[in-house]
């Protein structure tokens, strides 16, 4: 079974202020009276609660049902209610724990959400950030029907981003595929493969370490003078995309190879030991950047690899995470459209659990964190538009709440805060001017 | 596409680089990467200029270095094409990742060395060094004597590297300043005879990136456990068979060429004057033209001196050598580079490696000349048969003797 969209509540940013109950009654019952609302925030003391049908998986709901009134939509999740089916006996409102099915006098019968069919107008009656519709269930389906082209059983870490990543663009980019991998987590975890197995299931190759772009650039030549149409795609490191696989990528980028580049950037040499790399931000520990006496950690900043190949003019250069699935995708779809033009390039944070140090369950909130904090910032390049944001700079959540996710920043002293702090404004600030303030 | 060249042979006066550019063409090779380097500057510009004429039907890949170069030809030979480049000097050690990698990979492409003395003394002229440091590495390489047979070795290199038994990436060496500049009448083979000659590629299924039929190129293999020390073995060995299947394959491709053009080029080593001879100088490259003419010199003396010019010098040649050397009584080995490790030139150490067996084992020693661009005259020649003729005499095998010394 798939995960559907839902409707979520974040108490802590609600303030009582009944709008979006007030949209509810106007969209359902055509009165802005709130006890028409199907949505209901409830005062517990000084904070909130929520009375709204969660769509639950196992409804009780309509398990009660003697009338097989209330059934649950198997392709969007919805529970709906029919009322030509209906016997008023409420004992669906006996069932569910959450208030989200009640009787309504005006309407001479039970109400519950029915999301608007997806475009709720509670969400959209919120403008303090309590309640989102979050779609990303609807994007893993689509996904889901897609074939993953990695066998199960990649040798990656526990809670690995970067599988997660590969599987997720890949199952997007499709089978008619040149796949190249250099040297580093992707063909470590047994992607290219072992001793004669593989674990890919389009053409995939281990190109060196710096030449991937190049020796895509032969193979995607080759297919249009053929006249066939074949995606030339990498996956790579940072330090094959930054530092020593730099050279080629610049050079296929200014020739405007018809390539999809995608950098999967942990910071750092992650599969050969978690080495510093021209991407490990300042003041991170690697193995060659570690902590003693004297040591505190990486002394430079890191090497802005996505504002770099903006100014390489590609056709479209995008940054991503993990955490933000739906712009991911949506980022990956223009991705993937550009390289049929010309060089598209697409950076995406992975947050290391191994050489980060953190826990493996934590990954989608470490990478959350890192976009929340603008440390990691969202947007996207073309020629025509410009740089523009994807996502809002305003009100960052304080950068400490990152740092302090991470043990490779658990020896940083005040000053080194400070940098990273002081850093991180200019680099919002330049990122702010390049979009247009 | 029909014929670029009119249809019967026809002489030019061209230089070395032009003479690969025309076999570059006639050989229908698909995809060029190109990156200029001295003495190879004008190799490129030719390929470039012949595309932009429409001569040259190929994708050309003007890349931001040699190391580049190598791998955008990697990724065309992957996806089925025949490609060609050329390079020399500073520009084959920067491409030495990949270009260490092609002959395992077992990709059937052309590259040109256009020998040039490496660095450093920063220097631009030619000498052997380039390809010679590269002589382990696992690609044939064929030296020429004369732009003539530069541009017919670079087509017959096709036929060799695609060669079923072989599958290997051939080098074209030919000597920077004296073969890539010095223009000569060449015969120009008709694009029907190319043809008859040198089939299209095909489709190495044993290494193809095609969504058609999905592979994984160059796994991790090896390791101590599992059947990794086996199969390593295995693709080891067998790129050392495609090595020795390549000198019956070198052989056979000249012979062809002689039947389709009517040229013959001696395919392994070429035997000058050496019957009856007791001594000789054994030569590389453009070298040859002038040791021959010392070796007509030294004949007109009456004195009984050959030559062996070696032609195909990886996979090295034992037999053909044993055979042309055995029972002399001296031989002089004339190197352009170096071997550092051993205080002689490298053909030297492999002469007489070779010679081991030899059943009448000849004295031999090493020369050395022609360094950075440096001219090796018959007056140096002849002084290398003096010499050589006085260790027929004395058996005594001095030091390595560098024949510029002096100059």
């Amino acid at each position: 079974m798939g995960a559907y969209n839902t409707i979520s509540f974040k108490p802590e940013h609600c303030d009582g202020c009944n709008a979006c109950m007030t949209a509810c009654a106007t969209a359902k019952a055509g009165s802005d009276d709130v006890v028409n609302s199907r949505i209901q925030i409830v005062a517990d003391g000084d904070a909130f609660e929520l009375a709204m049908c969660r769509q639950c998986g196992d409804p009780k709901c309509v398990s009660n049902c003697p009338a097989a009134a209330l059934a649950k939509d198997g392709a969007d999740g919805v529970i709906d209610w029919d009322g030509s089916k209906c016997v008023n006996c409420l004992l669906c409102t006996v069932g569910c724990a959450f208030g989200g099915i009640v009787y309504n006098a005006a309407a001479g019968h039970v109400v519950k959400c029915d999301t608007c069919d997806g475009d709720p107008a509670c969400v959209k009656a919120c403008d303090r950030g309590a309640l989102k519709y979050l779609t990303t269930a609807h994007i893993y389906n689509e996904v889901g029907d897609l074939e993953d082209l990695f066998v199960p059983g990649l040798a990656g870490c526990q809670g690995c981003n970067t599988e997660l990543i590969m599987r997720h663009t890949m199952r997007r980019i499709g089978p008619d595929t040149v796949l190249a991998t250099p040297p580093g987590c992707i063909p470590g975890m047994g992607s290219v493969g072992y001793n004669g197995l593989t674990g890919t299931k389009v053409p995939v190759f281990h190109p060196l370490l710096t030449n991937t772009a190049s020796m895509l650039t032969g193979i995607k030549r080759h297919y249009k003078r053929q006249g066939r149409e074949v995606n030339a795609v990498a996956l790579a490191g940072d330090g094959g995309t930054a530092d020593v696989g730099f050279q080629s990528l610049s050079g296929a980028a200014e020739r405007g190879e018809q390539i999809l580049f995608i950098c999967v950037d942990n910071e750092g040499y992650m599969n050969t030991g978690m080495q510093r790399s021209g991407c490990t931000p300042f003041g991170a520990w690697t193995s060659t950047t570690p902590v003693g006496e004297r040591g505190k950690g990486k002394t430079q900043d890191a090497k802005n690899l996505p504002l770099l190949m903006m100014m390489h003019n590609c056709e479209y250069v995008a940054t991503a995470s993990t955490a933000f699935m739906e712009d991911l995708y949506d980022k990956l779809d223009r991705a993937i459209e550009a390289s049929k033009r010309g060089f598209s390039y697409l950076h995406i944070y992975s947050p290391c659990t191994t050489g980060w140090r953190f826990p493996s369950a934590e990954n989608i909130e470490v990478a959350r964190k890192a976009v929340e904090t603008n440390f990691v910032m969202l947007w996207e390049f073309n020629p025509t538009d410009g740089l523009r944001l994807s996502r809002s700079l305003d009100e960052p959540r304080p950068i400490d709440e990152y740092l302090e996710a991470l043990g490779k920043y658990r020896h940083l002293e005040p000053d080194q805060v400070g940098h990273i702090e002081a850093t991180l404004r200019k680099n919002v600030e330049q990122i702010r001017g390049l979009a247009g303030g | 596409m029909s014929a670029v060249l009119k249809p019967k042979p026809k002489a030019i006066v061209c230089d070395g680089n032009e003479a690969a550019a025309w076999a570059v063409t006639l050989a229908r090779v698909d995809m060029v990467a190109v990156y200029p380097i001295t003495p190879q500057s004008s190799l490129v510009e030719y390929l470039a200029k012949f595309v932009a004429d429409g001569k040259l039907n190929a994708e050309i890949v003007d890349v931001e270095g040699e190391h580049s170069v190598l791998s955008v030809l990697h990724g065309g030979v992957l996806a089925g094409a025949r490609a060609y480049t050329g390079t020399c000097g500073p520009g084959l050690a920067f491409m030495f990742e990949p270009y260490l990698r092609t002959p395992g990979m077992r990709m059937p492409m052309v590259m040109s060395i256009v020998t040039r003395d490496t660095l450093t003394p920063q220097s631009v002229w030619g000498g052997h060094q380039d390809a010679m440091s590269v002589r382990e590495v696992g690609w044939i390489q064929m030296y020429c004597e004369t732009v003539q047979e530069v541009l017919d070795t670079t087509i017959l290199a096709y036929k060799v590297a695609e060669h079923r038994d072989v599958m290997l990436p051939v080098n074209v060496c030919h000597d920077g300043n004296y073969l890539s500049y010095g223009a000569a009448r060449v015969e120009l083979p008709t694009q029907e005879e190319v043809d008859a000659f040198l089939p299209p590629p095909s489709t190495n299924w044993h290494a193809a990136l095609d969504p058609s039929r999905p592979m994984a190129i160059d796994p991790l293999t090896g390791g101590a456990g599992g059947p990794g020390p086996s199969l390593f073995v295995r693709y080891r060995k067998g790129q050392c068979a495609g090595m020795q299947n390549a000198l019956a394959a070198i052989e056979a491709a000249h012979e062809d060429w002689a039947r389709v053009v009517g040229r013959r080029h001696a395919p392994l080593v070429e035997s000058y004057r050496m019957d009856d001879a007791e001594v000789a100088l054994v030569t590389l490259g453009s070298m040859t033209g002038a040791a021959k003419d010392a070796v007509d010199e030294a004949r007109e003396r009456g004195q009984r001196v050959g030559l062996v010019k070696v032609k195909t010098y990886r996979p090295f040649p034992v037999r053909a050598i044993v055979s042309a050397l055995d029972g002399l009584k001296a031989v002089g080995v004339v190197d352009r580079s170096v071997s550092f490790g051993w205080n002689c030139g490298p053909l030297y150490q492999d002469v007489i490696g070779a010679l081991q067996f030899a059943s009448q084992r000849p004295a031999a020693m090493s020369f050395i000349g022609g360094l950075a661009g440096a001219d090796i005259t018959t007056d140096h020649f002849g002084r290398a048969i003096e010499r050589v003729r006085a260790l027929a005499q004395d058996g005594q095998v001095g030091e390595t003797v560098w024949l510029n010394e002096k100059d």
